[in-house]
């Protein structure tokens, strides 16, 4: 990231600012539970709605290419067969292995060889932190947010570690780091430049200082995320009828609460289908218990949650694409506006 | 006359002398505790910014690794300085003149 790209993208935010027409939609919730057939279908609402609409998975498994039977990459591309549908994938991975290249070069440019060798070690180390992924994937997200003008709705499908959501309660703590680590910087440059007497010249200086560019720069961004997950955004976990995945979204409802990130609603998802009354036999036995006590599940569900059920969704016999999207997002009643 | 400029020459000498002594007792002395200060406060913000250097995870090193390129020869000069560190007292004993 060259000085010159730092300022078109802080123009880019500025734009952002002015349009406050776009709105993004979080879909969370334990591995497996559907959140990519929910946030597919719930983009599809949209798209009928008359809303230009983007899907941004973030899963590595990248099942948004299944379920639209096409492939994308990290740009965000039409949709085949739905009009105003867009969609993209990005992959953590490869954002990682970009940033430390785009340093690696910078760092060539900027230092003699013995000095590259020196960082290059805590350079690499850096990028394989366990926070590296989380990081690389919220900047995806702010470059996301900030390009999203042609787009009334963007419907991020999270990928199932709870690490995503975690995430969006980032924006705050790394902001406040940010600001100590500004302090610290200015408080030495200042005394540097005090314990600067007669005609010397100060071993640094405020002004232009290059790190305090990048850090303010940075501060911005996470400043233009905040805002935008508090006043933009809304978020939705999906959930199936079982004990792990309630327990997960009790967590999760906690973390994005704590967060200040209220959750809008549940979506309860894989429910059994009850079979017919005259139906005997031991699969419809097998299926009226499921029923039973999913049924008690989804009551607990309602008591114990403080976040509405915006919809349940009954399971299929087979992986959700193509027209059974469609029948999926007409039993989804989330309100789209 | 000559008395006069006796007594100026004196007082040159004289102010000279003591400009000295101000800036060697006084001025210079404080200069560079200022610096060493400032120093440590660099160090401070290095450890913030890189503190897995020293295997402390970090959510942030991600980001303010890409301050390695303009921060390159302070990095490893505070390296250097951070594993030579005997004691905060041999560093921050060694800022005055007895």
């Amino acid at each position: 990231m060259s000085e010159s790209t730092t300022t078109t993208r802080s123009e880019d935010a500025t734009a952002v600012d002015d349009s406050t027409g776009t709105e993004f939609v979080f879909v969370g919730g334990k591995g497996g539970v559907g959140k990519t057939t929910v946030s597919s279908a719930y983009a599809l609402e949209c798209v009928e709605a008359g809303l230009e609409t983007l899907i941004v998975s973030t899963d590595p498994a990248h099942s948004t290419a299944d379920v639209f039977e096409q492939t994308f990459d990290d740009d965000p591309q039409p949709v085949e067969g739905y009009d105003g549908l867009s969609a993209m994938e990005i992959d953590p991975d490869q954002e990682v292995q970009e940033h430390l290249t785009d340093l690696k070069r910078q760092l060539n440019d900027q230092l003699s060889a013995g000095m590259v060798n020196e960082v290059d070690a805590q350079l690499e180390m850096a990028h394989q932190t366990p926070g590296a992924y989380e990081a690389a994937l919220f900047d995806r997200f702010i470059e996301v947010m900030r390009n999203a003008d042609p787009y009334d709705r963007v419907v991020f499908d999270t990928s199932p570690t709870g690490a995503t959501l975690r995430l969006l309660a980032l924006p705050d703590l790394l902001q406040g780091w940010i600001d100590r680590l500004m302090d610290k910087r200015e408080h030495s440059i200042d005394l540097y430049e005090k314990a600067a007497i007669g005609n010397q010249a100060p071993r640094r200086v405020m002004d232009g200082d290059p790190i305090l560019a990048r850090l303010q720069a940075r501060k911005e961004r996470f400043e233009f995320a905040g805002e935008v997950l508090r006043e933009q955004s809304s978020f939705y976990l999906v959930l199936n009828p079982d004990e792990l995945s309630i327990r997960e979204t009790q967590r999760s409802l906690a973390q994005l609460h704590d967060a200040d990130l209220p959750v809008e609603g549940l979506v309860v998802n894989r429910l059994t289908p009850e079979p017919e009354s005259h139906e005997e036999g031991r699969g419809a036995t097998y299926l009226r218990q499921r029923v039973e006590t999913e049924r008690d599940r989804l009551e607990r569900i309602d008591r114990e949650f403080d976040v509405p059920v915006v919809a349940t969704i009954e399971t299929r016999v087979e992986e959700v694409r193509g027209s059974l999207l469609e029948e999926v997002a007409a039993e989804l009643n989330v309100s789209v506006n | 006359m000559e008395l006069a400029d006796r007594i100026a020459t004196f007082r040159a000498t004289l102010e000279e002398w003591l400009h000295g002594l101000y800036h060697g007792m006084i001025a210079h002395p404080a200069t560079e505790k200022i610096e060493q200060e400032a120093e440590d406060l660099e160090d401070a913000f290095m450890l913030a910014c890189f503190p897995d250097a020293f295997g402390i995870p970090s959510p942030v090193s991600y980001y303010t690794a890409e301050l390695l390129p303009y921060l390159g020869e302070e990095y490893a000069a505070w390296e250097r300085r951070m594993w030579d560190r005997q004691s905060l007292i041999e560093r921050k004993g060694h800022q005055y003149h007895f």
